[in-house]
Protein backbone atom coordinates (compact mmCIF):
# COMPACT_ATOMS: atom_id res chain seq x y z
CA UNK A 1 0.00 0.00 0.00
CA UNK A 2 1.43 3.45 -1.06
CA UNK A 3 -1.30 6.13 0.30
CA UNK A 4 -3.87 6.30 3.72
CA UNK A 5 -7.44 5.95 2.97
CA UNK A 6 -10.10 7.51 5.11
CA UNK A 7 -10.31 3.20 6.46
CA UNK A 8 -6.59 2.89 6.91
CA UNK A 9 -7.15 6.56 9.14
CA UNK A 10 -10.46 4.65 11.40
CA UNK A 11 -7.90 1.89 11.74
CA UNK A 12 -4.85 4.22 12.96
CA UNK A 13 -7.07 5.92 15.34
CA UNK A 14 -8.95 3.10 16.88
CA UNK A 15 -5.46 1.59 17.34
CA UNK A 16 -4.85 4.30 19.14
CA UNK A 17 -7.62 4.50 21.43
CA UNK A 18 -6.98 1.03 22.13
CA UNK A 19 -3.76 1.17 23.40
CA UNK A 20 -5.14 4.00 25.64
CA UNK A 21 -7.68 2.59 26.94
CA UNK A 22 -5.55 -0.49 27.99
CA UNK A 23 -3.01 1.75 29.23
CA UNK A 24 -4.78 4.03 31.68
CA UNK A 25 -2.79 3.03 34.77
CA UNK A 26 0.55 2.35 33.46
CA UNK A 27 0.55 6.28 31.83
CA UNK A 28 -0.70 7.63 34.92
CA UNK A 29 2.15 5.99 36.48
CA UNK A 30 4.69 7.11 33.72
CA UNK A 31 3.06 10.60 35.25
CA UNK A 32 3.90 10.06 38.57
CA UNK A 33 7.65 10.29 38.73
CA UNK A 34 7.62 13.90 37.90
CA UNK A 35 3.58 14.76 37.73
CA UNK A 36 0.53 14.14 39.21
CA UNK A 37 -0.27 10.96 38.13
CA UNK A 38 -3.34 11.56 36.19
CA UNK A 39 -2.21 11.74 32.75
CA UNK A 40 -3.30 8.02 32.00
CA UNK A 41 -6.87 8.56 33.23
CA UNK A 42 -7.63 12.11 31.62
CA UNK A 43 -6.71 10.91 28.67
CA UNK A 44 -8.57 7.51 28.69
CA UNK A 45 -11.54 9.55 29.68
CA UNK A 46 -11.58 11.36 26.08
CA UNK A 47 -10.81 8.42 24.26
CA UNK A 48 -12.95 6.63 25.65
CA UNK A 49 -15.82 8.90 25.00
CA UNK A 50 -14.39 8.36 21.60
CA UNK A 51 -15.20 5.22 21.34
CA UNK A 52 -18.65 5.47 22.38
CA UNK A 53 -19.40 8.17 19.81
CA UNK A 54 -17.40 6.41 17.07
CA UNK A 55 -20.35 5.41 14.84
CA UNK A 56 -21.51 8.63 14.87
CA UNK A 57 -18.46 10.53 13.91
CA UNK A 58 -18.18 12.32 10.09
CA UNK A 59 -16.48 10.72 7.77
CA UNK A 60 -17.01 12.51 4.67
CA UNK A 61 -13.24 12.28 4.36
CA UNK A 62 -10.28 11.79 6.38
CA UNK A 63 -10.41 15.93 7.30
CA UNK A 64 -13.41 15.54 8.54
CA UNK A 65 -12.98 12.46 10.48
CA UNK A 66 -10.06 13.45 12.38
CA UNK A 67 -11.85 16.70 13.07
CA UNK A 68 -14.74 15.55 14.89
CA UNK A 69 -12.71 13.22 16.67
CA UNK A 70 -10.03 16.16 18.05
CA UNK A 71 -13.95 17.91 19.42
CA UNK A 72 -14.59 14.75 21.37
CA UNK A 73 -11.03 14.73 22.47
CA UNK A 74 -10.93 17.97 23.39
CA UNK A 75 -14.46 18.30 25.11
CA UNK A 76 -13.71 15.20 27.01
CA UNK A 77 -9.91 14.54 28.19
CA UNK A 78 -9.20 16.06 31.20
CA UNK A 79 -7.19 18.69 31.96
CA UNK A 80 -4.31 20.47 29.52
CA UNK A 81 -4.78 16.37 27.61
CA UNK A 82 -7.85 18.20 26.13
CA UNK A 83 -6.40 21.07 24.49
CA UNK A 84 -3.24 19.61 23.63
CA UNK A 85 -4.53 15.71 22.43
CA UNK A 86 -7.81 17.93 21.00
CA UNK A 87 -5.66 20.63 19.51
CA UNK A 88 -3.53 18.40 17.46
CA UNK A 89 -6.34 16.36 16.18
CA UNK A 90 -8.20 19.55 15.29
CA UNK A 91 -4.93 20.63 13.53
CA UNK A 92 -4.27 17.51 11.62
CA UNK A 93 -8.17 17.66 10.40
CA UNK A 94 -7.70 21.31 9.34
CA UNK A 95 -4.77 20.07 7.20
CA UNK A 96 -6.46 16.90 6.00
CA UNK A 97 -9.68 19.02 4.77
CA UNK A 98 -12.19 17.22 1.86
CA UNK A 99 -8.96 14.67 1.71
CA UNK A 100 -9.85 11.07 0.40
CA UNK A 101 -6.52 10.00 0.35
CA UNK A 102 -3.13 10.88 1.87
CA UNK A 103 0.75 9.78 0.55
CA UNK A 104 3.06 8.87 2.94
CA UNK A 105 4.52 12.31 2.93
CA UNK A 106 1.59 14.16 3.25
CA UNK A 107 0.74 11.78 6.35
CA UNK A 108 4.00 12.73 7.41
CA UNK A 109 2.87 16.47 6.99
CA UNK A 110 -0.59 16.03 8.72
CA UNK A 111 1.25 14.78 11.89
CA UNK A 112 3.45 17.80 11.50
CA UNK A 113 0.66 20.32 11.37
CA UNK A 114 -0.43 18.67 14.76
CA UNK A 115 2.91 19.39 16.19
CA UNK A 116 2.50 23.05 15.15
CA UNK A 117 -1.24 22.82 16.63
CA UNK A 118 -0.05 21.63 19.39
CA UNK A 119 3.25 23.83 20.37
CA UNK A 120 0.76 27.04 19.56
CA UNK A 121 -1.49 25.94 22.13
CA UNK A 122 0.81 24.80 24.77
CA UNK A 123 3.33 27.23 24.21
CA UNK A 124 5.98 24.65 24.51
CA UNK A 125 8.86 23.33 21.91
CA UNK A 126 11.02 20.24 21.34
CA UNK A 127 13.15 20.00 24.51
CA UNK A 128 11.01 21.29 26.88
CA UNK A 129 10.52 17.75 27.88
CA UNK A 130 7.07 17.16 26.57
CA UNK A 131 4.89 14.74 23.61
CA UNK A 132 6.44 17.15 21.20
CA UNK A 133 10.11 15.45 21.67
CA UNK A 134 9.01 11.77 20.38
CA UNK A 135 5.96 13.98 18.21
CA UNK A 136 8.76 15.87 16.22
CA UNK A 137 11.48 12.91 15.86
CA UNK A 138 8.48 10.77 14.49
CA UNK A 139 7.42 13.42 11.84
CA UNK A 140 11.18 13.90 10.78
CA UNK A 141 11.59 10.24 10.49
CA UNK A 142 8.11 9.77 8.66
CA UNK A 143 8.93 12.45 6.47
CA UNK A 144 12.65 10.89 5.77
CA UNK A 145 11.28 7.27 4.86
CA UNK A 146 8.63 9.00 2.52
CA UNK A 147 11.34 10.67 0.68
CA UNK A 148 13.28 7.61 0.05
CA UNK A 149 10.78 5.78 -1.34
CA UNK A 150 9.73 3.16 1.71
CA UNK A 151 6.60 1.68 2.06
CA UNK A 152 3.91 2.55 4.40
CA UNK A 153 5.15 -0.03 6.80
CA UNK A 154 8.40 0.20 7.08
CA UNK A 155 7.47 4.34 7.29
CA UNK A 156 5.52 3.79 10.08
CA UNK A 157 8.15 1.31 12.06
CA UNK A 158 10.99 3.99 11.39
CA UNK A 159 8.55 6.65 12.88
CA UNK A 160 7.18 4.63 15.70
CA UNK A 161 11.47 4.01 16.46
CA UNK A 162 11.80 7.64 16.12
CA UNK A 163 9.00 8.18 18.60
CA UNK A 164 10.33 5.58 21.34
CA UNK A 165 13.78 7.12 21.14
CA UNK A 166 12.71 11.12 21.37
CA UNK A 167 10.55 9.49 24.39
CA UNK A 168 13.91 7.95 26.11
CA UNK A 169 15.76 10.78 25.44
CA UNK A 170 13.73 12.73 27.58
CA UNK A 171 14.78 11.30 30.53
CA UNK A 172 18.07 13.56 30.43
CA UNK A 173 15.55 16.83 30.11
CA UNK A 174 14.31 18.97 33.01
CA UNK A 175 10.77 19.73 32.12
CA UNK A 176 9.88 23.32 31.61
CA UNK A 177 6.11 22.96 31.14
CA UNK A 178 3.44 21.31 32.85
CA UNK A 179 3.10 20.16 36.78
CA UNK A 180 6.61 18.39 35.74
CA UNK A 181 8.14 21.65 35.55
CA UNK A 182 7.52 22.19 38.70
CA UNK A 183 10.20 19.57 40.37
CA UNK A 184 12.58 21.11 38.16
CA UNK A 185 15.93 19.22 38.06
CA UNK A 186 14.24 16.35 40.15
CA UNK A 187 12.05 15.38 36.42
CA UNK A 188 15.32 13.99 35.68
CA UNK A 189 16.29 10.27 34.80
CA UNK A 190 12.36 10.28 34.36
CA UNK A 191 10.92 10.28 30.72
CA UNK A 192 8.00 12.09 29.92
CA UNK A 193 4.73 10.79 30.47
CA UNK A 194 3.17 12.09 27.17
CA UNK A 195 6.25 10.91 25.16
CA UNK A 196 6.56 7.87 26.22
CA UNK A 197 2.74 7.42 25.65
CA UNK A 198 3.13 8.73 21.96
CA UNK A 199 6.14 6.00 21.61
CA UNK A 200 3.87 2.98 22.60
CA UNK A 201 1.22 4.03 20.48
CA UNK A 202 3.45 4.37 17.39
CA UNK A 203 4.91 1.36 18.27
CA UNK A 204 1.24 -0.53 18.12
CA UNK A 205 0.24 1.57 15.03
CA UNK A 206 3.40 0.11 13.05
CA UNK A 207 2.62 -3.57 14.37
CA UNK A 208 -1.26 -2.93 13.21
CA UNK A 209 0.11 -2.27 9.73
CA UNK B 1 -6.66 3.13 50.74
CA UNK B 2 -10.80 3.15 52.25
CA UNK B 3 -12.83 6.02 50.84
CA UNK B 4 -16.61 7.04 51.49
CA UNK B 5 -17.21 6.15 48.02
CA UNK B 6 -19.61 4.57 45.93
CA UNK B 7 -17.85 4.52 42.72
CA UNK B 8 -15.10 6.88 41.51
CA UNK B 9 -16.48 7.35 37.72
CA UNK B 10 -19.47 9.16 40.13
CA UNK B 11 -16.73 11.27 42.92
CA UNK B 12 -17.34 14.26 41.16
CA UNK B 13 -21.09 14.94 40.41
CA UNK B 14 -22.31 13.16 43.67
CA UNK B 15 -20.20 15.38 45.48
CA UNK B 16 -21.53 18.08 43.75
CA UNK B 17 -24.90 17.21 44.00
CA UNK B 18 -24.15 16.73 48.08
CA UNK B 19 -22.97 20.67 47.95
CA UNK B 20 -26.48 22.42 46.52
CA UNK B 21 -28.05 19.72 48.79
CA UNK B 22 -26.62 21.26 51.58
CA UNK B 23 -26.42 24.71 50.17
CA UNK B 24 -29.81 25.59 48.73
CA UNK B 25 -29.08 28.76 47.53
CA UNK B 26 -26.78 27.10 45.05
CA UNK B 27 -27.59 25.32 42.14
CA UNK B 28 -26.07 22.45 40.00
CA UNK B 29 -25.74 21.99 36.54
CA UNK B 30 -24.74 18.53 35.89
CA UNK B 31 -24.19 18.17 31.96
CA UNK B 32 -21.14 20.74 32.45
CA UNK B 33 -20.23 20.44 36.35
CA UNK B 34 -20.68 24.06 37.00
CA UNK B 35 -22.19 24.62 40.73
CA UNK B 36 -23.65 28.39 40.63
CA UNK B 37 -25.12 30.99 42.60
CA UNK B 38 -29.16 30.63 42.26
CA UNK B 39 -29.76 34.31 43.37
CA UNK B 40 -27.69 36.08 40.10
CA UNK B 41 -27.11 39.97 40.17
CA UNK B 42 -27.21 40.63 36.25
CA UNK B 43 -25.97 44.14 37.05
CA UNK B 44 -22.81 43.11 38.60
CA UNK B 45 -19.82 41.47 37.40
CA UNK B 46 -19.93 37.90 37.05
CA UNK B 47 -16.90 36.35 38.58
CA UNK B 48 -15.76 32.26 37.11
CA UNK B 49 -13.63 29.92 38.55
CA UNK B 50 -12.77 26.59 39.03
CA UNK B 51 -10.04 23.80 38.25
CA UNK B 52 -9.81 20.28 39.12
CA UNK B 53 -11.74 18.38 41.63
CA UNK B 54 -9.68 17.45 44.89
CA UNK B 55 -9.83 20.73 46.67
CA UNK B 56 -12.90 21.30 48.17
CA UNK B 57 -13.97 23.10 49.77
CA UNK B 58 -12.04 25.31 46.61
CA UNK B 59 -14.11 26.38 44.61
CA UNK B 60 -17.61 25.44 44.94
CA UNK B 61 -17.61 26.58 48.63
CA UNK B 62 -16.34 29.97 47.52
CA UNK B 63 -19.57 30.46 45.35
CA UNK B 64 -22.33 32.72 46.84
CA UNK B 65 -22.20 36.76 47.56
CA UNK B 66 -19.61 38.44 47.91
CA UNK B 67 -17.51 35.93 46.24
CA UNK B 68 -18.00 33.73 43.11
CA UNK B 69 -20.83 33.32 40.70
CA UNK B 70 -19.91 29.93 39.48
CA UNK B 71 -17.59 27.48 40.21
CA UNK B 72 -16.33 24.40 36.95
CA UNK B 73 -16.01 21.14 38.44
CA UNK B 74 -12.75 19.49 36.78
CA UNK B 75 -12.05 15.85 37.35
CA UNK B 76 -9.84 14.85 40.04
CA UNK B 77 -6.87 17.61 39.46
CA UNK B 78 -7.73 18.04 36.01
CA UNK B 79 -8.86 21.55 34.61
CA UNK B 80 -12.45 21.21 33.57
CA UNK B 81 -12.44 21.04 29.56
CA UNK B 82 -12.54 24.47 27.63
CA UNK B 83 -16.65 23.39 26.78
CA UNK B 84 -16.95 23.32 30.45
CA UNK B 85 -15.99 27.01 31.14
CA UNK B 86 -17.36 28.02 27.80
CA UNK B 87 -20.99 26.80 29.36
CA UNK B 88 -20.34 28.66 33.05
CA UNK B 89 -20.02 31.81 31.09
CA UNK B 90 -22.87 31.37 29.26
CA UNK B 91 -24.81 30.37 32.64
CA UNK B 92 -23.93 33.37 34.61
CA UNK B 93 -24.17 36.17 32.06
CA UNK B 94 -24.13 39.34 33.20
CA UNK B 95 -24.32 43.01 31.50
CA UNK B 96 -20.76 43.94 33.26
CA UNK B 97 -18.96 40.82 31.57
CA UNK B 98 -17.04 38.50 33.22
CA UNK B 99 -14.05 37.96 35.19
CA UNK B 100 -12.23 34.17 35.13
CA UNK B 101 -9.98 33.74 38.24
CA UNK B 102 -7.38 30.72 37.11
CA UNK B 103 -4.98 28.83 38.98
CA UNK B 104 -1.97 29.62 36.92
CA UNK B 105 -1.55 25.86 35.74
CA UNK B 106 -0.86 24.83 32.15
CA UNK B 107 -4.09 22.72 31.88
CA UNK B 108 -6.06 25.45 33.25
CA UNK B 109 -4.76 28.42 31.06
CA UNK B 110 -5.26 26.38 27.96
CA UNK B 111 -8.94 25.66 28.75
CA UNK B 112 -9.88 28.92 30.43
CA UNK B 113 -8.47 31.07 27.84
CA UNK B 114 -10.11 28.85 25.07
CA UNK B 115 -13.39 29.08 26.38
CA UNK B 116 -12.61 33.31 26.69
CA UNK B 117 -12.18 33.44 23.08
CA UNK B 118 -15.44 31.53 22.17
CA UNK B 119 -17.30 33.45 24.48
CA UNK B 120 -15.90 36.93 23.13
CA UNK B 121 -16.62 35.54 19.96
CA UNK B 122 -20.20 35.41 20.45
CA UNK B 123 -20.00 38.84 21.90
CA UNK B 124 -19.59 37.69 25.86
CA UNK B 125 -17.36 40.74 27.50
CA UNK B 126 -14.70 38.31 29.40
CA UNK B 127 -11.19 39.03 31.16
CA UNK B 128 -8.86 36.66 33.37
CA UNK B 129 -6.53 36.82 36.03
CA UNK B 130 -3.90 34.14 36.75
CA UNK B 131 -3.14 33.55 40.37
CA UNK B 132 0.33 32.49 41.12
CA UNK B 133 0.78 32.61 44.73
CA UNK B 134 3.06 29.85 45.41
CA UNK B 135 6.38 30.61 46.00
CA UNK B 136 8.21 27.64 45.68
CA UNK B 137 8.34 27.59 42.13
CA UNK B 138 10.75 29.16 40.29
CA UNK B 139 9.18 32.20 37.98
CA UNK B 140 11.29 32.89 34.79
CA UNK B 141 11.04 33.17 31.50
CA UNK B 142 11.76 29.90 30.90
CA UNK B 143 8.66 27.81 32.86
CA UNK B 144 5.22 28.28 33.26
CA UNK B 145 5.72 30.22 36.14
CA UNK B 146 4.61 29.88 39.77
CA UNK B 147 1.28 27.95 40.71
CA UNK B 148 -2.00 29.12 42.28
CA UNK B 149 -2.28 27.94 45.87
CA UNK B 150 -4.80 28.85 48.48
CA UNK B 151 -3.66 32.67 47.80
CA UNK B 152 -5.98 32.05 45.63
CA UNK B 153 -8.89 32.11 47.81
CA UNK B 154 -8.43 35.81 48.72
CA UNK B 155 -8.37 37.09 45.10
CA UNK B 156 -11.85 34.90 45.41
CA UNK B 157 -13.03 37.56 47.94
CA UNK B 158 -10.93 40.75 46.58
CA UNK B 159 -13.06 40.26 43.19
CA UNK B 160 -16.02 39.27 44.65
CA UNK B 161 -16.06 42.21 47.19
CA UNK B 162 -15.24 44.29 44.31
CA UNK B 163 -18.22 43.55 41.78
CA UNK B 164 -20.49 43.58 44.58
CA UNK B 165 -19.84 47.21 45.01
CA UNK B 166 -20.42 47.95 41.56
CA UNK B 167 -17.28 48.00 39.89
CA UNK B 168 -16.28 47.91 36.22
CA UNK B 169 -14.96 44.51 34.64
CA UNK B 170 -11.76 46.57 34.40
CA UNK B 171 -12.19 47.89 37.76
CA UNK B 172 -12.95 43.92 39.11
CA UNK B 173 -9.75 42.99 37.04
CA UNK B 174 -7.45 45.48 38.58
CA UNK B 175 -8.59 44.50 42.20
CA UNK B 176 -7.93 41.02 41.71
CA UNK B 177 -4.95 41.54 40.18
CA UNK B 178 -3.75 44.10 43.12
CA UNK B 179 -4.60 41.11 45.41
CA UNK B 180 -2.59 38.46 43.23
CA UNK B 181 0.59 40.78 43.54
CA UNK B 182 0.64 41.08 47.04
CA UNK B 183 -0.40 36.83 48.23
CA UNK B 184 2.31 34.62 48.77
CA UNK B 185 2.26 30.87 49.92
CA UNK B 186 3.85 27.95 50.82
CA UNK B 187 3.19 24.40 51.76
CA UNK B 188 4.91 21.12 53.29
CA UNK B 189 3.57 17.84 53.26
CA UNK B 190 3.59 15.14 55.58
CA UNK B 191 1.99 12.68 53.58
CA UNK B 192 0.92 11.83 49.65
CA UNK B 193 -2.77 12.29 48.64
CA UNK B 194 -4.48 8.94 46.93
CA UNK B 195 -6.45 9.97 44.14
CA UNK B 196 -9.46 7.67 43.98
CA UNK B 197 -9.61 6.57 40.47
CA UNK B 198 -6.09 5.43 40.89
CA UNK B 199 -6.00 3.68 44.43
CA UNK B 200 -2.76 4.21 45.63
CA UNK B 201 -0.98 7.01 46.72
CA UNK B 202 0.84 9.34 44.04
CA UNK B 203 4.43 9.76 45.77
CA UNK B 204 6.10 8.04 48.86
CA UNK B 205 7.15 9.54 51.26
CA UNK B 206 9.04 7.71 54.48
CA UNK B 207 8.07 8.00 58.22
CA UNK B 208 10.91 10.15 58.60
CA UNK B 209 10.52 12.69 55.93
CA UNK B 210 8.39 15.36 54.77
CA UNK B 211 7.98 17.28 50.91
CA UNK B 212 8.61 20.67 51.45
CA UNK B 213 7.18 23.06 49.00
CA UNK B 214 4.60 20.86 47.82
CA UNK B 215 1.41 22.04 45.56
CA UNK B 216 -1.78 20.88 45.87
CA UNK B 217 -2.27 17.87 42.98
CA UNK B 218 0.46 15.48 44.50
CA UNK B 219 3.30 16.78 42.48
CA UNK B 220 6.37 16.46 44.60
CA UNK B 221 7.62 19.65 46.15
CA UNK B 222 11.08 20.85 45.45
CA UNK B 223 13.37 18.93 48.22
CA UNK B 224 12.95 16.39 50.41
CA UNK B 225 13.65 17.24 53.43
CA UNK B 226 13.96 15.48 57.35
CA UNK B 227 10.94 15.81 59.20
CA UNK B 228 11.55 18.75 61.39
CA UNK B 229 9.07 20.19 64.53
CA UNK B 230 6.48 22.71 63.40
CA UNK B 231 8.66 25.64 65.41
CA UNK B 232 11.33 24.69 62.45
CA UNK B 233 8.73 24.51 59.36
CA UNK B 234 7.35 27.87 61.01
CA UNK B 235 10.77 29.85 61.13
CA UNK B 236 11.44 28.71 57.67
CA UNK B 237 8.20 29.35 55.85
CA UNK B 238 7.51 32.88 57.63
CA UNK B 239 10.77 34.30 56.59
CA UNK B 240 10.46 33.09 52.63
CA UNK B 241 6.97 34.85 52.64
CA UNK B 242 8.42 37.65 54.75
CA UNK B 243 11.20 37.99 52.33
CA UNK B 244 9.18 37.14 48.87
CA UNK B 245 6.69 39.84 50.15
CA UNK B 246 9.78 42.35 50.70
CA UNK B 247 7.53 43.12 54.22
CA UNK B 248 10.65 44.38 55.97
CA UNK B 249 8.76 47.52 58.03
CA UNK B 250 5.03 48.48 59.25
CA UNK B 251 2.56 46.18 57.47
CA UNK B 252 -0.52 44.70 58.10
CA UNK B 253 -1.77 41.07 56.74
CA UNK B 254 -3.97 38.42 56.86
CA UNK B 255 -2.95 34.64 57.44
CA UNK B 256 -4.16 31.87 56.17
CA UNK B 257 -3.22 28.37 57.61
CA UNK B 258 -4.46 26.14 55.40
CA UNK B 259 -4.87 22.31 55.89
CA UNK B 260 -4.63 19.99 52.70
CA UNK B 261 -6.99 17.54 54.05
CA UNK B 262 -5.28 15.06 55.97
CA UNK B 263 -3.93 16.85 59.01
CA UNK B 264 -6.13 17.49 61.89
CA UNK B 265 -7.57 21.44 63.09
CA UNK B 266 -5.11 20.90 66.01
CA UNK B 267 -2.15 20.81 64.04
CA UNK B 268 -2.91 23.73 61.79
CA UNK B 269 -3.99 25.78 65.25
CA UNK B 270 -0.12 24.46 66.92
CA UNK B 271 1.44 25.70 63.66
CA UNK B 272 -0.52 28.82 63.57
CA UNK B 273 1.27 29.30 67.56
CA UNK B 274 4.20 28.42 65.92
CA UNK B 275 3.82 31.27 63.35
CA UNK B 276 3.34 33.77 65.43
CA UNK B 277 6.50 33.55 67.09
CA UNK B 278 8.76 34.55 64.38
CA UNK B 279 6.84 37.58 63.35
CA UNK B 280 8.30 40.73 63.46
CA UNK B 281 7.03 43.48 65.89
CA UNK B 282 6.06 46.00 62.87
CA UNK B 283 3.68 43.46 61.33
CA UNK B 284 -0.06 43.84 62.14
CA UNK B 285 -1.68 40.90 61.63
CA UNK B 286 -5.45 41.97 60.75
CA UNK B 287 -6.95 38.72 60.04
CA UNK B 288 -6.50 34.70 60.59
CA UNK B 289 -7.86 32.14 58.44
CA UNK B 290 -7.10 28.39 59.76
CA UNK B 291 -8.69 25.32 58.17
CA UNK B 292 -9.18 23.75 55.39
CA UNK B 293 -9.64 25.61 52.32
CA UNK B 294 -7.26 24.77 49.31
CA UNK B 295 -7.18 21.09 50.21
CA UNK B 296 -5.46 18.06 47.98
CA UNK B 297 -7.75 15.20 48.44
CA UNK B 298 -6.58 13.83 52.17
CA UNK B 299 -2.73 14.77 52.01
CA UNK B 300 -1.28 15.33 55.70
CA UNK B 301 0.46 19.01 55.78
CA UNK B 302 -0.47 22.60 55.30
CA UNK B 303 0.42 25.92 53.48
CA UNK B 304 0.95 29.06 54.77
CA UNK B 305 -0.44 32.34 53.04
CA UNK B 306 0.58 35.67 53.93
CA UNK B 307 -2.44 38.73 52.13
CA UNK B 308 -0.03 42.23 52.12
CA UNK B 309 -3.26 44.49 52.54
CA UNK B 310 -3.65 48.55 52.29
CA UNK B 311 -6.69 50.34 52.68
CA UNK B 312 -8.40 48.94 49.45
CA UNK B 313 -7.77 45.43 49.99
CA UNK B 314 -8.92 45.50 53.46
CA UNK B 315 -11.44 46.89 52.56
CA UNK B 316 -12.74 44.33 50.20
CA UNK B 317 -11.50 41.57 52.78
CA UNK B 318 -13.58 42.64 55.37
CA UNK B 319 -16.92 43.38 52.83
CA UNK B 320 -19.59 40.89 53.63
CA UNK B 321 -19.61 37.21 51.99
CA UNK B 322 -22.23 34.49 52.59
CA UNK B 323 -20.16 31.38 51.00
CA UNK B 324 -20.43 28.05 52.46
CA UNK B 325 -16.78 28.23 53.26
CA UNK B 326 -15.25 31.57 53.74
CA UNK B 327 -16.95 33.94 56.26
Amino acid sequence: MSVFTLNDIEKIISVMTEVILKNEVAFCELDSAAGDGDFGMSLAKGFNELKKEWASLERTDIGGFIRSCGGVIAEYCGGASGPIWGGGFKASGKYAAEKKTLSLYEFAEMLGAAADGIMKRGGAKPGDKTLLDALVPAVDALKAAAASGADVKTALKKGAEAAVNGAEATKNMIASRGRASYVGERSISYPDAGAAALGVIFTKIADAF
Amino acid sequence: MKKIINSPENLVPEMCEGIVKANPSLEFLPKYKVIKRKDLNPDKVALISGGGSGHEPAHAGFVGYGMLDAAVCGDVFASPSSVQVYNAIKAVKSTKGTLLIVKNYSGDCMNFDAAKEDAKDDGIDVESVYVNDDIAVKDSLYTIGRRGVAGTVFVHKTAGAAAEDGKSLAEVKAAAEKAIANVRSIGFALTSCTVPAKGTPTFSVGEGDIEYGVGIHGEPGIARQPLQSSDALAEKMTAALLADLKISSDTEIAVMVNGFGGSPLQELYLFYNSVTKFLPDYLRIHKVYIGNYMTSIDMAGASLTFFKLDAELKKYLDAETKTAAFK
